[in-house]
């Protein structure tokens, strides 16, 4: 299998404060990968640094055998795709408008036909080709982040880094999301992506790394990353697991009283 | 809908012509009435009939020597400052921003009043320099936690360009004690030397400027969505604003080293033409350059014709763009966040 991403010994700290230290994980390409952790465990900073937009203190970070630090910025923009958590419009950009910009590594000054046949088909791909001439920022939360995601597969990347792509959508909306992300997995495409939801993450994903102790881990070959003994050690709380489709669905434990 | 707006942006090609036309024929002179002009025209067109009269070489200075240098100015300084506007609103991702409101403006006024009283540096060069600097420090003074916030951009602005403004009327002061018209002429902003001279001096920066910012116009775009997500897709934040920055202070710091400070001009243009035409800067640019200059030039027009004496322009569009400017700050819903 070609690593699509590689960390070595990746290393990060807002001045005096570690928030990585030593994170060595490796994201296999054409696979859905999910980095599940707690909140301010340093997820988000993990993504920000694998996409180049904070420097590491240390390690190296590998994309398809290219050391990112090699790449030039238009390069990066071809290898992967980044879409942070929360995105506020300023300018009332149509739609298209906002997806067009996601060719801005390709463009020089101005996007040509191409350029715009390449927005209209990651419309497609995102299944919201009818909100092309709508006014982005007047668009529901859901809708907006499928614009932005439409916006980064304009781009052509190799890998997708996605930062909690499905919070602030309803349940519905969450499965939608998923589901077109796995099948752009079946498109050749590698997707990271951080997310809150552990049941979510199983249902979808194919590979799962959790964030403890300022590092990247994955269970031993004696646990599954759905079992009940190995979340107790990530969320440091006890859960009830139920089989589901040869993984496993996690519940609270239900406490006495709480429930009837 | 989108072909009403390109029908729409060929009018604003053609806009200028006729403006241009009329303003050659606007002016408090008597001698210029529209009557004598056609005489002229018609000398000129027919030197067979050669009536080399006082009155129509008068005619001939008034249109050529006066009006017409005054005409080509407004006309750049009003697309210069639309232009520059419109890229420093995309720039500080900042809808209520312009060269007025960042201080920009005041800043270059200083620095060339300051250039004129010392003889030192060119009058340009340090216009621009001094416009680059009040931004920078109305920039810094805001940043906070990495982040800027709209409200708080403007405040600093007003105060950096209370401070310029102050040390302009005391260069003014020192220099020349008896001359407040000099400082009118910088703070309230006019055309009343304009002049071939003068358009000499400011029109290569201006150019300039406005030339890289109608190449940049699509890279605006990118830019105006945000930091991570224009370096993420391939442009380098940093980088771009600088360019765009320093493009934007020098065409509206030329502008204002010749017409002094015209308030909110830079704000009023932009939005104007986003109503119209939508936010894509590809059309964007060039309308702001077009409309800019224009109105600009109807607005000079009005300014030395409506009353016995001139009004200082930017009294106009400072009347003009103040309440348009309030009613932005009411309707938007950006405030002290982000």
């Amino acid at each position: 299998m070609i690593q699509a991403a590689q960390l070595t010994d990746v290393c990060f700290s807002y001045g005096k404060q570690e928030i990585l230290v030593n994170v060595n994980a490796s994201f296999d390409d054409s696979k859905f990968t999910v980095i599940i952790g707690k909140n301010g465990s340093g997820k988000s900073t993990l993504l920000r640094v694998i996409a180049g937009l904070l420097i590491p203190g240390n390690g190296l970070i590998h994309f398809f055998g290219k050391n990112l630090r090699d790449l030039s910025l238009s390069e990066r923009a071809k290898t992967f795709g980044y879409l942070g958590q929360k995105h506020k419009a300023v300018f009332p950009f149509r739609v298209w408008q906002v997806v067009l910009t996601g060719r801005a590594g390709y463009v020089n000054y101005l996007p040509g036909k191409n350029d715009m046949e390449i927005a209209h088909k990651s419309l497609e791909r995102m299944k919201i080709l009818h909100l092309k001439d709508r006014n982005y920022s007047e668009l529901s939360g859901g809708e907006q982040q499928l614009v932005m995601i439409a916006r980064v597969l304009a781009q052509e990347p190799k890998i997708l880094l996605l930062d909690e792509p499905s919070t602030h959508l309803d349940f519905s909306n969450q499965i939608r999301l998923m589901e077109l992300l796995k099948s752009l997995t079946h498109e050749n495409l590698a997707i990271v992506a951080v997310m809150h939801d552990p049941n979510l993450a199983f249902w979808f994903g194919d590979a799962f790394w959790f964030m403890r102790n300022k590092t990247l881990e994955q269970p031993g070959s004696d646990l599954k990353p759905w079992s009940a003994d190995y979340l107790r050690t990530i969320y440091e709380q006890e859960f009830n697991t139920i089989p589901f489709e040869g993984k496993a669905m996690i519940t609270p434990l239900m406490k006495k009283g709480l429930t009837q | 809908m989108v072909t009403d707006k390109r029908n729409l942006a060929g009018v604003v090609y053609f806009l200028p012509v006729p403006v241009i036309m009329l303003s050659l024929l606007t002016g408090p002179s008597d001698t210029a009435s529209i009557q004598n002009i056609i005489h002229y025209f018609y000398h000129y067109l027919k030197p067979e009939v050669h009536n080399e009269s006082s009155e129509i070489l008068t005619i001939g200075s008034i249109l050529w020597d006066v009006r017409l240098p005054r005409i080509l100015l407004a006309f750049m300084v009003g697309g210069a400052l639309s232009v520059s506007g419109s890229g420093l609103q995309a720039v500080f991702r900042n809808p209520l921003v312009s060269p007025y409101v960042l201080g920009l403006s005041s800043g270059a006024a200083f620095g060339a009043a300051f250039a004129l009283a010392l003889g030192i540096l060119p009058v340009q060069v340090s216009a621009f320099l001094f416009g680059l600097l009040a931004v920078l420090i109305s920039y810094s003074a805001a940043l906070k936690h990495q982040n800027i916030s709209i409200v708080s951009l403007i405040l600093s602005g007003v105060i950096v360009s209370g401070i310029f403004t102050a040390l302009l009327t005391l260069v003014q002061f020192l220099s020349d004690p008896f001359r407040l018209q000099s400082i009118v002429h910088w703070t309230m902003g006019n055309f009343h030397h304009a002049g071939w001279n003068m358009l000499s001096s400011a029109i290569l920066p201006m150019v300039a400027g406005i030339f890289i910012l109608m190449l940049y116009r699509w890279r605006l775009n990118v830019i105006a969505l945000g930091d991570d997500e224009a370096r993420s897709s391939g442009i380098h934040p940093v980088r771009e604003k600088i360019i765009i920055l320093a493009a934007a202070t020098l065409a509206s710091s030329a502008a204002v080293s010749v017409a002094g400070i015209i308030g909110l001009y830079g704000l009023i243009i932009p939005h104007m033409v986003r109503m119209v035409f939508g936010p894509d800067h590809r059309r964007g640019m060039m309308m702001n350059f077009l409309i800019g200059g224009t109105f600009l030039l109807i607005i000079d027009d009005i300014s030395r014709t409506v009353a016995g004496f001139e009004i200082p322009i930017g009294v106009i569009t400072m009347l003009i763009g103040a309440p348009f400017f309030l009613f932005l700050l009411k309707k938007s819903n950006i405030g002290w966040e982000q």
